[in-house]
Parts: structure tokens; C-alpha cells; sequence
């Protein structure tokens, strides 16, 4: 798939070419041969591949591994109430209860995930409308109208002005035919189409129109050479819907952690499972053990934080212009460790801009920012007179009417894209430029042509004309006899010839688009009005140069210190461009790609006059690969050359090569984001770990593919995306913490339950309870923690070092803040216990007793009598102490997990005000729970005493002091034991 | 990410676990040096140890602010739960069967019912004493031996009937059963507010239908003065007062269903959610 193209049509005769499609080119195909190569290769159109049936998809939302064991979980509530029901056992409703919930909760998730994955819609649909439904073809000699999709290889095809090439084919005749071919190779600029061959690559020659471009003026006869699926444009569409999308690095973290954690949920369920069949409890409880267990340990409502906290940054960051289409992806910018970015629109203004002038012997810059705020050149000299009546008489372009108030640079424009830039250029520094076009009306004009290379125009300028001429800065030279030097006209020497060669190739060098001005003043009369144009050029002799134009496609003003934040974070920008590997690198150099004073080996060679074989690679940090050395390489080749060079250009790269780039850096171990916009772009942005793509200038191609999209198209948004996506790495992983947490206290009364046969302390219902209610606040209001230090000085993360879930983070959750919320939890159950009548050592090997429905006058340690009910509502309140516990504990847990290194003051306890809204709605939850009528029946919650509320406080004071002393143990002693023990 | 996205083979896996278990070449055991684990694990058993600690002493200073004599709440016993006995669950509650001709299936009730007894005899009775009064028996001070209070004596004649002193089989074979109604008990609660609380058994469903039943001691009644209870530590040889009810007219070979509820002030018998509380539901079949 990732093949070049290997087409050599463009580079056969004619009569060659008609006998390998046993074709003519004049009468076109037979119509039986027609109708049976349409049935030999399918009709001219893009196929979608075939995808994964919805339900398939929707299924796999609801078999991951935590939903699976929520799924075992149920089934097990399922059997036990059915059991249970079966032996008429009163309360077994809970069982049923807890599995509807239990699904409930897989279900929504599913519904949530699978909704995630459908957005990313299908990517042929974009390609859709590229293509052309209509198509004139001649078979038999007569001209026919034809549905584009019932075109053949062989076909003779006619295409004009406004029509979309309907499949690739080789232009056999053309008359002023200029394509459209941005939409493969990302360059706006239109391209000649004409019969010659005039270059090896299939992509570069002329003599070839692909299908879905357009054809912006004149007309051409072709010969179909491919259709459908196997024209370039099929292939990008087919390796773009056929590269598998990569999995996110958040996902992959997600994912190895909730392996981790359904497999110790399992270990743990089945270990007690075991302890208590041992222990001589029969099948059916040990089986609901182990669902309890399950349930009690896996965090339920982990994926919704980690989706919400996601969805807030999306959130975040679509009020900066980056809109991102995959969530996960918002995380993917902040591990990125390299970006490959196109150029044309995302670096630069994709608009032609004036960028030098050389006169007076001098090059002068002008003005390139997008909103003219720069600053401007000597406008005092004479010779700027002269130059600037040059470029602006000797200009076809104008203004669209009616734009006068809008700014010069966003005005449209009738002309090409280098006039376009010296009428703007001329509106802006000399002034209105069709009242200067009306002072001196034009008398005569030979419009550019490419075998002269330039453009003359005659202007009656008061009693005398004045010829005003550009063009290729050589063929002007060679028509000039004087230069103007300061107002003085001087003859042209050797000397001045250097200087212009000099300036010339200087501007050139900057990769910029050189253009030469020249005039002359002529009696009045020496051209007639309706002289024929073609006359004109004996006129145009004996002139006195004025100056060079340079143009270029200029950097966007913030780009620049876009890369350098994006250096100062640890991240390599790479360059990928169709464009000139000299206007590439110029950009580069312009932008801080390539820095100041890095060389490329080619700068190496030419500096130590060596030739370019002997250059040692480590002298030169930067490196200009052109698509053509790309394709020559061995693979393998190009990882080596990633490695060696820190600043990297591609140029003249094609869709393919694009991907392998990005490929390469993958497999260097990097997380690759690729910005870019054309349909070219789009499968390089698909596979990416992080495709981004312009919102403005984007082809719809791109935009499907991307994961994320800069409305603005502004290259400085990645860089806020990036410090988002740290931020919200950071953020997860404190989410994430204060998530796992409260596992154990809820895992602990099963094991104390199931060891002990103490009462259970808490239910899997209040346990939900927690899971998805209480505490998804708090969690998701960690998302709007303020960073610790400054992030962007940062290197990326490594995504195998740098986990999200680390050792430490767990073990510090679960063992210790953990621990303590289960101590909290199981004292303040005590209490409630005591005072109710069972005290502490009563309660030890009770559960039998206790859970007997037959048994209705069971004593307390004061010897009253209980029956099973007035226990079941004290094992209620049980339940709500432990709750309550282990929220009181929480409150104390968020608040630590604001910060994993500052101090809690540093950080201001009180800054995020999110937070403090969630406490103050967690422990309005809780009340509500607690204290609404009916709540006993239906959730398990009895109306505790206000001040079993108090008995856990201590310990969450306890958290709060223990964790400020981790913090400055792990502040003070960087790098000691402390530090790699206890900070995550 | 491909380089993370590697398929790993079983043996590769197996290889990586030995290596992570023991990896020769750091000397790394489970990812530390042994001197670290030890380190890490001294560091947990302080931690654990000081957790302990603080929990043990949470659960000390709770003890002592216990009251010994009563609890500080009594929020889930607001009313008296009801027992039966003989007490024989079947698949939904109590189910009292058994056939006159066949011995064995009530001889095993009868054997319930004085096994029950036994705690009524006037030898297990003797450290209480004889009330008279049908008030309150209102202690506020500690008059007892060993600085407990007095409670009331309450022996199985005074069930007279239905003692199993005159006739030890309490009416089973007959088909005219005895059953023994108790309340649980619960620390200074004060059942009738001022009357004495009493049995009354009917057909579940159909009151209206006549359940010939005789009472013991007569009307069916708790006396007050087995009232309050004060707790353990301070009646040690305390013991709940009964009432035996006689089905006198039971329709033989049909389930019955027949509940015994306590009237009385401050005893409830409508909570859906208890069956036992202020009262006793149980089905009776008499065969033959």
C-alpha cells in the first residue's frame, strides 16, 4: 500500500501509449471494449473499504476487562437472588438490586464509548465529493456526455475550464490547460498541464492530470490511464481509511492499568473466595464474596472521571481554537515529543508576500507580518519612485469592487499569485493603486508568457510614455542598458552586473520567488494605441533596470516563538513539505526549525570546500531530505538519519513518504503529532498519534482524519495544546490517585467480614454509592488544578518510563492513605456498633448469628434482644458510618491530591474553586442520602447520628499532616529514598 | 507508538516476569535490591504499627466512654420484637406441622417446649423475688446483691395449663397445642403506659372468624412488673416474662395461619418491614 505510484505512461509515445491501452487517440475506445473493461475493473470511483459491523463495535464497548468482570459480578447477584428467591429468603432483593445497577453502569459506559468511537466518522464519505460525476468522452469518434463512475482505463476524455478531472489521465493535446493540484500535492498555485513529459516523477510531469483535481482554465484531450481506486487519489483515500488508527499513549496507559486492576481484582476475589470455602461458608456466599469483593475494588466510575476530566480540557482547549474530535488525543499533544509539520498554511500565511527589494545597490526588507505592524524600508530614494511605478503599472491583477474598507492583505484578488503579492505590496506602501493606474492609462501591454519570461506594458505618462517591464530578473537584465542608482541613471558595467548577480542569488538562496523591474520614458507617440503586442518587445531595449522583488510565502508572525516553546518543552519540530527544498529550508531557517548557526551538510561542504560525501553527519545538526533521496532509500536508512540530525526538513515528499516519515519516528519511539491540511496529508495525519489539521485552509479529507483541529490555523494553538495535555496528564494521574484510594476502605470490610464475622460494615450498594456518586465530583474537579511548576521546561514524557499509574502512586494510595481510610472507616463502625449495644469484641465471629433470618431475639452486649430486621437497619447504619467514613476521608484526600510535590499552602488550599464546590456537593450528597425519608429501603442508608460524622476527621487531619510531611520529605531530599518511594 | 504496541509471545512474557522477579544483572528482586526491600518493609511495619496503635486507642478510649449498664442509643429497638415457641421455620416463616398419630413429629415440640422451660423452674428462679404489685418495678438504686438490681421472679406454673407440669405434653396430642409467647427485651422500655400489654392471637386475614384460644396467666397479660429492664450488668438474673397461648378449637388437616400480636401502648405491630415486631406470625397444620 505504501508504494509509490509506478506509472511510466507519462514518459511513453503516443502510439506506444495507444497500443498498450489498445486505444486510439483519436476516436477513443469501442464501446464493447469499454462495457468490458468496466466489468473487468469495477467503476471509476472510491470504494470504502469494509469496516466492522456497529453491533461488533458496540460489543467490544461492553467486553473490556473491568466490563467483563462487572459482568461476571452480575451474573453472580443474579444467580444468588435467584437462589435465594428460590429458598424465600427475605432481603435477597438487594442482590437483584445491585445487578440492574451493575449493568446499568457497563451499559451507560458502553453507550459513552462506543458514542466516542462513532464520531470518528468514516473517511471515504470526505472523499466523496472530490469526485467528478459527469465526463465528456469520445469512443467511436463521437463526442458523449457519461456518468464519470462508467469511465475506463483506454477512454478519451475532454476536460475544460471548471471541471474535475475524472480520472488520472495523460493529456494528449492542451490548450492553455492549469490544474488545481492542491488537493494531492498541498501546493495552491495552479500548474500547466500540457503533452511534453517534462520530469521522471509520475507526480511532477505535466503531461499528467489527476483525478479530482480541477481544471481551472483552458482545455486538454486525455487518455484515462487509471480509475477508481488505483488513481492517486484512490490510494491516498485507501491508505489514509486503511491505516488503523494508532491507539492514544493515554489510552494504552488506561489500558494497562485497568488490566492491572481487574486482575488483582480477580486475585483478591478469588483468594477470599478460596479463604472462605475453606473457612466452610457454602458455594453461594463465597461466590457473592467474590462479587462483592469485585465490586468493591474495581473503580466503577474511573473511566467516566478519566472521560470527563478529557472532555473539560476539550472543553478548555476549543475556546483556544484547537477543537478536538478524539478526546483521548488531548492528552497525546502533551506526550508528543515530535511534531511534523506541513508548511504551506500552517507555518507560513499560505499567501505570497513582498519580502525584499534590491535597489540602490542594497537589499531592503519589507514589511511581511500578516497585519503590516512590521517595520518598513527607505522609501526616500529615487529609484523607489521609479521601482514603485514599475510594479505598479506593470500589473494585470485588481481588486475585486467594493473592498475598501476591508485590509489590503484580506482583500481579494483578480490575477496570480505573484501579482497578487505587488499589488498588495503596492497598495500598501505607495497608495491607492488604480488612481496611479489612472494617471497613466495604458497604451499597450504583452502579457507574461513563458518564452519570454516577462510582462511589458506602455503608459502614457503626461507628453511622454513610459514602457514599464518585469520578468525573470536575467531576461530583464539582458534588456536593459542602465541601472538607477540613487535617482542617477548610470551605465550598466561588469560591476553593477556582479552586484545584481550577488543580490540575485542572494534572494534566491532565501528561497524566495525573484522577479526584476525595469522601464523606460519614450516620446509621446512612439507606441500607438493597438500596437500589436507581439511588436512590442523591439521597443523594450536600451532600458534602465530599477530593481529586484522578492517574494515569498512568509512565516506566520507567531510561529517562531511557537518552536522555540516547542524546543524549550523537549520537542523536535520536523518540517514535511511538498514544497522546494530551498524555499523549505528558508522557511525552516525563517521560523527557528533550523536554528541559527546549524548547518546542513550541503553548508558543511561548501564551507570546508569539501565535497559533500566526506561531510562527518555530526557536524551538521540540520539536514534537507527531498523526496527523491527518500525514495532511494533502504529502509532503515531514515531512522539513522532522524537520529543524526536534530533539525530536519522534508521537501518534495509525496503522501506516502509523509507516512513513512512519521512512521520512522514512531518506530524511534516518539509520540508523532502531524499537522497538516490537504487531502495529501491525510493519511500521515491518521497515523499519527496525534493528527492535526487546519481548520481554516483544511480539505475536509484532512479534517476527518485529523484528531484535532486548529480553527485558527495557527501553528502557535499546538502549544497550547501541548501545555494542556501535560497539564491534564498531571491531572489524571491525581484523579486517578485520589480514585484508587478509596478501593481499599471499601475492599476491607469484605476481608475483615469474610475473616473476622464481624456484621458488614459496608454494602456493594453504598459502595456504588461512593463510586459513581459521591466521589465522580471531587475527581473530576482535580481536573482544574493549576500546574505545579512550569511544564513547558519539561522534556516530554517517555510513555514507557513516565507511566500514568506508577508503582508508587499505587502502593502510596493503597497501603498507606488507603490504610488509614480503612482504620477511619472501622472506628468510627465501631462506634456506632458500641454505642448502639454490640461492642468491639462481641461483634468478632458474630456474622452468623447475626445474618440468621430465623434467629429474632439475638442479645447485645446489655442483653437486649434484636430480631433480624431491627439488626439488618443497624447493619444499615453500619453501612452509613463506613460511608460517611470513608467522605470524610476523601475530603481530607482531595485536598492532598491538589499538589504531588508543593506544599498544600504553596499551591493555596482554597485557589480551585471547583474543588470546593465538590466537597461542599459531596457532603451535600452524603446528607441527602443520610437524611431523606425512605432512603433505609431503598439504598441501604439509615439517618445516622451527627456525631459519628466527627469520628473519622481525626484521620483525614491525620492525612492531610502524614501527606505534607511526604511532600516535604520529597521536596527537600530530591532523588533520595524518600523521593523514589513515595513520590508518583 | 509502535515500538510500545509490540506483540509480545508467551515465552517473552514468561521471560520478562522471571526477569522482573529476579534480573541477575541489577540485582533487582520484584524491581528493588533486597536492601531496599528490607527498607521498604521496615518502613510499612512502622507505619502499620503506628496505625495500630492510634486504632487501638480509638477503640480503648470508645470502651471507656461506654456506659457498662446501657447503651448510649437504642435507635433500631423502638419496639419489642415477638418470638414463638415452639419456634420451627419452614420455607417462609414459622411453620408448626405435625400429625397426632405420629409421636415422633410432636414429641420433638413438646421436647422444644421444655427444654425452654427449664430456665423457669422455681431452682433457676430462685435469686428473684416475688413481686406482687402490678405497677412498674422502678429501681433507681442498686438494691440487689453485688450492687445489682432485683428482678422478678417468673416461674412455669404460672402458666399454669400450659406449664407442662400437669400434663407434660402441653396439649399436642389432644390437637388442643400450647405456644409459648415472648417479648424480647429492651432496656428501660416501658411497654402499655401503665396497663399491662397483652397477647391476643387471631386467623391472619380474618379476624373475624373465631380462634378459641386460652391465656396464661389469665387475659394473656405481661405484668408490669417485669418491667423496665435495666440490662445485663444490672439483672444478671433476669428473665423475660411469657404468656402460653391454647388453640382450643383447630380445624384439623388445614394450614392455618395465626398471628399473636401484643397490644399495648408503645408497641407497634404495623411495621412492613419487621414481621417479629409486636408480634408473631406462624401456621399451624394438625393432621391425623
Amino acid at each position: 500500500m505504501k508504494k509509490e505510484m509506478d506509472v511510466d505512461d507519462h514518459k511513453l509515445e503516443l502510439p506506444d501509449l495507444e497500443a498498450k491501452y489498445s486505444t486510439s487517440i483519436t476516436k477513443g475506445l469501442v464501446g464493447a471494449v469499454a462495457a468490458e473493461r468496466l466489468l473487468r475493473d469495477g467503476p471509476n470511483e472510491l470504494r470504502p473499504p469494509r469496516g466492522t459491523p456497529e453491533c461488533v463495535k458496540f460489543g467490544r464497548q461492553l467486553a473490556g476487562g473491568l466490563q467483563c468482570l462487572m459482568w461476571v459480578a452480575a451474573a453472580i447477584c443474579l444467580i444468588a437472588y435467584g437462589v435465594q428467591e428460590g429458598q424465600g429468603d427475605r432481603g435477597s432483593a438487594d442482590n437483584l438490586y445491585l445487578a440492574i445497577a451493575l449493568i446499568a453502569v457497563v451499559v451507560v459506559t458502553g453507550c459513552f464509548g462506543y458514542y466516542q468511537e462513532f464520531k470518528s466518522t468514516n473517511i471515504i464519505a470526505s472523499f466523496k465529493n472530490l469526485v467528478p460525476q459527469q465526463a465528456t468522452v469520445i469512443r467511436e469518434g463521437d463526442k458523449l456526455q457519461i456518468n464519470a463512475n462508467e469511465l475506463v482505463v483506454g477512454d478519451l476524455v475532454e476536460i475544460k475550464g471548471g471541471d474535475r478531472v475524472p480520472a488520472d489521465i495523460r493529456i494528449i493535446s492542451a490548450q492553455g490547460c492549469k490544474v488545481d493540484n492542491s488537493s494531492l500535492t498541498g501546493e495552491s498555485e495552479p500548474q500547466t498541464r500540457s503533452p511534453e513529459c517534462t520530469h521522471d516523477s509520475p507526480l511532477e510531469t505535466r503531461n499528467i492530470a489527476f483525478f479530482s483535481t480541477m481544471c481551472l482554465e483552458g482545455t486538454a484531450t486525455g487518455l484515462v490511464i487509471n480509475t477508481g481506486d488505483r488513481t492517486i487519489i484512490g490510494r491516498i483515500a485507501s491508505l489514509a481509511s486503511g491505516v488503523e488508527n494508532e491507539k492514544t499513549p493515554i489510552a494504552i496507559e488506561i489500558e494497562h492499568f485497568v488490566d492491572i486492576i481487574a486482575g488483582l481484582a480477580i486475585f483478591f476475589g478469588a483468594t477470599f473466595f478460596v479463604v472462605a470455602m475453606v473457612i466452610g461458608y457454602p458455594f453461594l456466599r463465597a461466590m457473592v464474596f467474590f462479587m462483592a469483593i469485585v465490586v468493591a475494588y474495581v473503580p466503577e466510575g474511573l473511566l467516566a472521571t478519566v472521560t470527563v476530566c478529557l472532555s473539560l480540557t476539550a472543553k478548555r482547549l476549543a475556546r483556544k481554537n484547537c477543537v478536538v474530535k478524539n478526546l483521548e488525543a488531548v492528552e497525546t499533544l502533551g506526550s508528543t515529543s515530535v511534531i511534523c509539520s506541513d508548511k504551506t498554511g500552517t507555518l507560513t500565511q499560505n499567501r505570497m508576500t513582498v519580502a525584499h527589494l534590491w535597489f540602490d545597490n542594497q537589499i531592503h526588507t519589507a514589511d511581511t507580518t500578516e497585519d503590516q505592524s512590521g517595520q518598513s524600508f527607505d522609501q526616500s530614494s529615487e529609484t523607489w519612485t521609479l521601482l514603485s511605478r514599475v510594479v505598479t503599472l506593470c500589473n494585470r491583477a485588481q481588486f475585486k469592487s467594493g473592498q475598501e474598507n476591508v485590509p489590503v492583505a484580506k482583500r481579494e484578488v483578480i490575477g496570480d499569485a505573484s501579482e497578487t503579492a505587488l499589488l498588495k505590496f503596492a497598495e500598501v506602501t505607495v497608495g491607492t493603486v488604480s488612481e496611479a493606474r489612472g494617471r497613466f492609462p495604458k497604451v499597450a501591454e504583452l502579457p507574461f508568457n513563458s518564452t519570454n519570461k516577462f510582462q511589458l506594458s506602455v503608459h502614457t505618462a503626461g507628453d511622454r510614455q513610459l514602457l514599464v517591464l518585469k520578468g525573470a530578473p536575467e531576461r530583464v537584465l539582458e534588456r536593459c542598458s542602465t541601472v538607477m542608482i540613487k535617482g542617477q541613471e548610470l551605465p550598466l558595467d561588469a560591476q553593477w552586473r556582479e552586484a545584481f548577480e550577488g543580490a540575485y542569488a542572494d534572494l534566491g538562496g532565501r528561497g524566495e520567488r525573484v522577479l526584476g523591474f525595469c522601464a523606460r520614458w519614450l516620446p509621446a507617440g512612439t507606441v500607438a494605441a493597438g500596437t500589436d503586442p507581439e511588436a512590442l518587445p523591439e521597443v523594450a531595449v536600451g532600458l534602465c533596470f530599477a530593481g529586484l522583488v522578492a517574494m515569498i510565502d512568509p512565516p506566520r508572525a507567531t510561529v517562531p516563538r511557537a518552536v522555540l516553546k516547542c524546543r524549550t518543552a523537549g520537542i523536535r519540530v520536523i518540517m514535511v513539505t511538498g514544497d522546494h527544498p530551498i524555499t523549505a529550508k528558508a522557511i525552516a531557517a525563517a521560523v527557528g526549525i533550523i536554528s541559527e548557526g546549524s548547518e546542513t551538510p550541503e553548508d558543511v561542504a561548501a564551507r570546508l570546500r569539501v565535497p559533500l560525501e566526506q561531510v562527518d553527519p555530526r557536524q551538521a545538526r540540520a539536514r534537507v531530505v527531498t523526496g527523491a533521496e527518500l525514495a532511494g532509500m533502504e529502509p532503515g536508512v531514515l531512522e539513522g538519519i532522524l537520529r543524526a540530525h536534530p533539525e530536519m526538513v522534508f521537501a518534495r515528499t509525496s503522501p506516502q513518504q509523509k507516512l513513512v516519515i512519521v512512521e520512522s519516528c514512531q518506530r524511534l519511539g516518539a509520540i508523532v503529532a502531524v499537522t497538516g491540511d490537504g487531502v495529501n496529508d491525510s493519511p500521515a495525519l491518521k497515523r499519527a498519534d496525534i493528527g492535526v489539521a487546519m481548520g481554516i485552509a483544511g480539505s475536509d479529507a484532512a479534517k476527518n482524519a485529523a484528531d484535532m483541529i486548529l480553527l485558527d490555523d495557527n501553528f502557535a494553538s499546538i502549544v497550547t495544546g501541548v501545555e494542556q495535555g501535560r497539564l491534564i496528564f498531571d491531572n489524571l494521574k491525581k484523579s486517578i490517585a485520589y480514585t484508587l484510594t478509596k478501593n481499599i476502605p471499601e475492599l476491607t470490610p469484605y476481608l475483615i467480614y469474610i475473616t473476622a464475622s464481624v456484621p458488614l460494615p459496608l454494602g456493594c450498594i453504598t459502595i456504588l454509592f461512593i463510586e459513581l456518586c459521591t466521589d465522580i465530583f471531587p475527581s473530576v474537579s482535580l481536573a482544574y488544578e493549576r500546574a505545579e511548576s512550569d511544564i513547558m521546561h519539561l522534556k516530554p514524557r517517555n510513555p514507557r518510563r513516565d507511566r500514568l499509574v506508577n508503582e508508587p502512586l499505587a502502593a502510596y494510595s493503597y497501603f498507606q492513605i488507603g490504610a488509614i481510610q480503612s482504620f477511619a472507616g472501622f472506628t468510627d463502625y465501631f462506634v456506632a456498633m458500641a454505642q448502639e449495644g454490640w461492642w468491639p469484641l462481641l461483634c468478632l465471629g458474630l456474622r452468623p448469628r447475626w445474618e440468621d433470618t430465623h434467629e429474632q431475639e439475638l442479645q447485645d452486649s446489655y442483653g437486649q434482644q434484636w430480631t433480624f430486621e431491627q439488626r439488618r437497619y443497624q447493619q444499615y447504619t453500619c453501612y452509613t458510618v463506613f460511608f460517611i467514613s470513608i467522605e470524610m476521608c476523601q475530603i481530607a484526600d482531595v485536598l492532598i491530591r491538589k499538589t504531588r510535590r508543593l506544599s498544600l499552602l504553596q499551591q493555596g488550599l482554597f485557589r480551585n474553586h471547583i474543588l470546593v464546590i465538590a466537597i461542599v456537593f459531596q457532603v451535600s450528597i452524603g446528607c441527602f442520602l443520610c437524611y431523606c425519608p425512605g432512603m433505609p429501603n431503598i439504598f441501604n442508608f439509615m439517618p445516622i447520628r451527627f456525631q459519628w460524622w466527627f469520628v473519622p476527621m481525626p484521620f483525614g487531619l491525620l492525612i492531610l499532616i502524614y501527606d505534607e510531611i511526604r511532600k516535604l520529605g520529597v521536596r527537600r531530599h530530591p532523588g533520595s529514598w524518600w523521593d523514589r518511594e513515595l513520590y508518583y | 507508538m509502535a515500538t510500545l504496541n509490540e506483540k509480545k509471545t508467551c515465552s517473552e512474557r514468561m521471560e520478562n516476569f522471571r526477569r522482573f522477579v529476579w534480573n541477575p544483572e541489577t540485582k533487582l528482586f520484584m524491581g528493588r535490591t533486597l536492601i531496599n526491600w528490607v527498607w521498604i518493609s521496615l518502613y510499612y511495619l512502622a507505619f502499620y504499627v503506628v496505625m495500630t496503635g492510634l486504632f487501638a486507642l480509638s477503640i480503648y478510649s470508645l470502651m471507656r466512654t461506654v456506659n457498662p449498664y446501657e447503651p448510649d442509643y437504642q435507635d433500631q429497638l423502638k419496639s419489642p420484637g415477638v418470638t414463638l415457641r415452639p419456634d420451627v421455620y419452614g420455607d417462609r416463616g414459622l411453620q408448626i406441622y405435625y400429625n397426632i398419630s405420629e409421636n415422633k413429629t410432636w414429641e420433638r415440640l413438646v421436647t422444644t417446649l421444655q427444654t425452654f422451660l427449664t430456665a423457669y423452674t422455681p431452682a433457676a428462679q430462685h435469686l428473684n423475688v416475688n413481686c406482687t404489685g402490678d405497677k412498674y418495678f422502678i429501681q433507681d438504686t442498686f438494691d440487689g446483691p453485688n450492687n445489682t438490681k432485683l428482678s422478678c421472679k417468673f416461674t412455669s406454673d404460672m402458666l399454669q395449663n400450659c406449664s407442662g407440669i400437669a400434663d407434660p405434653t402441653f396439649g399436642f396430642p389432644e390437637g388442643k397445642p400450647c405456644f409459648i409467647i415472648k417479648m424480647n427485651r429492651i432496656i428501660k422500655f416501658y411497654p402499655g403506659n401503665g396497663t399491662a400489654p397483652r397477647v391476643d392471637c387471631t386467623y391472619v386475614g380474618d379476624e373475624s372468624r373465631p380462634l378459641e384460644v386460652d391465656y396464661y396467666p389469665v387475659n394473656g397479660t405481661f405484668n408490669l412488673h417485669y418491667f423496665p429492664y435495666y440490662g445485663k450488668k444490672a439483672q444478671p438474673t433476669y428473665s423475660n416474662p411469657l404468656v402460653a397461648v391454647k388453640f382450643l378449637n383447630i380445624t384439623r388437616n388445614v394450614e392455618l395461619k395465626i398471628v399473636c400480636k401484643i397490644i399495648g401502648a408503645g408497641i407497634t405491630f404495623d411495621n412492613v418491614h419487621d414481621p417479629y415486631e409486636g408480634k408473631v406470625e406462624f401456621k399451624l397444620k394438625i393432621e391425623d
